[in-house]
């Protein structure tokens, strides 16, 4: 998972990228408030933050509230990384956005226990938007297919009449089965999209994403 | 069995006009309901012993349907015909006494060689 830090001192900054590194984080490290908030405004940006209090510019607080005035899509969990330890200090950092705080000089243990509480809490976000996603996918899907194979259901049956009483090998006879083949290949897409269970996408035109029908709907066998 | 007598239920028109065309054309006796309350009057005059059920009707739905027709005369052989399928419908419609199962757009041979071997049961049935 990747975290980004906040801090304007190259000492501190360099000892917390290389713990973070040795947690397994992958690290983007910032030396103020200005380079964070742009990192932040990149595509895939991280989630996860270790931000200073005191920075020359944006100060850490200033940063939370701004990044939380964004109201954004992906969920931040920001830690503040404080020397003061006042109880109105605390306050005004959580009030500002900041989820968490962790007073300098810190313990490493404490560190890793806070990041983890961070990673978990947006590991889970994560899950239950993909899970609001899929629903919302899953109703879509499910309305326009069934209001799809009503009129397909017509076509196909007609078609497949039409074909009961025709002379094989006739012109027309062959056209039909053209006809029949393709509004079963839509049949058989229409049933696909119907047994999605889960949100699964591909990369489609201009960065955008489109469904992956095919994986999205294989269905994974749970047990009878 | 003096005659194959057949009852459809579906809310479209034009898909109850299909039905009746391919069973007819297969020597059936056809007759069609757009709706779960229509297809319950006409069974308390006439005893049908197959039955073709949409499942989104828009009253009672075809689930609900069956289930009463099984309660009422259990020996009729209804199949489910839907345009929205789930696995989670497969286990319903199995619950509530279909005897089989099919996704729209259905092949009309298919649901032929269903009407066929539901009337070969009950000629056994008949017969014992």
């Amino acid at each position: 998972m990747k975290i980004l830090i906040a801090e304007d001192d190259l000492t501190s900054r360099t000892i917390l990228q290389a713990i973070l590194s040795k947690w397994g984080y992958e690290v983007i490290a910032t030396a103020d408030g200005e380079e964070a908030w742009a990192a932040f405004q990149e595509t895939d940006a991280p989630q996860l933050a270790v931000i200073d209090w005191m920075m020359p510019g944006m100060d850490g607080p200033t940063l939370c509230r701004k990044l939380r005035e964004q109201k954004r899509k992906d969920t931040l969990y920001l830690i503040l990384l404080t020397s003061k330890d006042e109880r109105e200090d605390i306050v005004t950092g959580l009030e500002a956005g900041a989820d968490e705080y962790i007073s300098k000089p810190y313990d490493n243990g404490e560190l890793r226990a806070r990041v983890n509480v961070g990673k978990r809490m947006i590991m889970l976000q994560n899950e239950l938007r993909e899970r609001e996603k899929l629903q919302g996918v899953l109703e879509m899907a499910g309305a326009i297919c069934h209001e799809l194979n009503q009129p397909l259901q017509s076509v196909s049956g007609f078609s497949e009449l039409l074909l009961m009483n025709m002379e094989t090998g006739t012109p027309n006879y062959k056209k039909l089965k053209n006809i029949k083949a393709g509004i079963e290949r839509i049949g058989d897409l229409t049933r696909k999209i119907m047994k999605i269970t889960r949100y699964q996408s591909k990369p489609y035109l201009n960065e955008s994403k489109i469904i992956d029908i095919e994986k999205a709907s294989r269905y994974e066998e749970k047990g009878e | 069995m003096d005659e194959k007598k057949i009852l459809v239920v579906d809310d479209e028109e034009k898909i109850r006009e299909m039905y009746s065309q391919v069973f007819s054309s297969s020597g059936y006796l056809v007759t069609t309901a757009k709706s779960a309350e229509d297809a319950i009057k006409i069974l308390e005059n006439e005893r049908y012993w197959v039955m073709f059920l949409d499942l989104n009707l828009p009253e009672m739905n075809g689930i609900d349907l069956c289930r009463q027709i099984r309660r009422d005369y259990p020996m009729t052989i209804c199949y489910a015909v839907t345009g929205y399928a789930s696995l989670f419908e497969l286990h319903d419609c199995r619950e509530a006494g279909f005897e089989d199962y099919f996704t729209k757009p259905a092949s009309l041979s298919d649901l032929l060689d269903a009407a066929a071997h539901a009337f070969t049961k009950i000629e056994r049935w008949k017969k014992r």
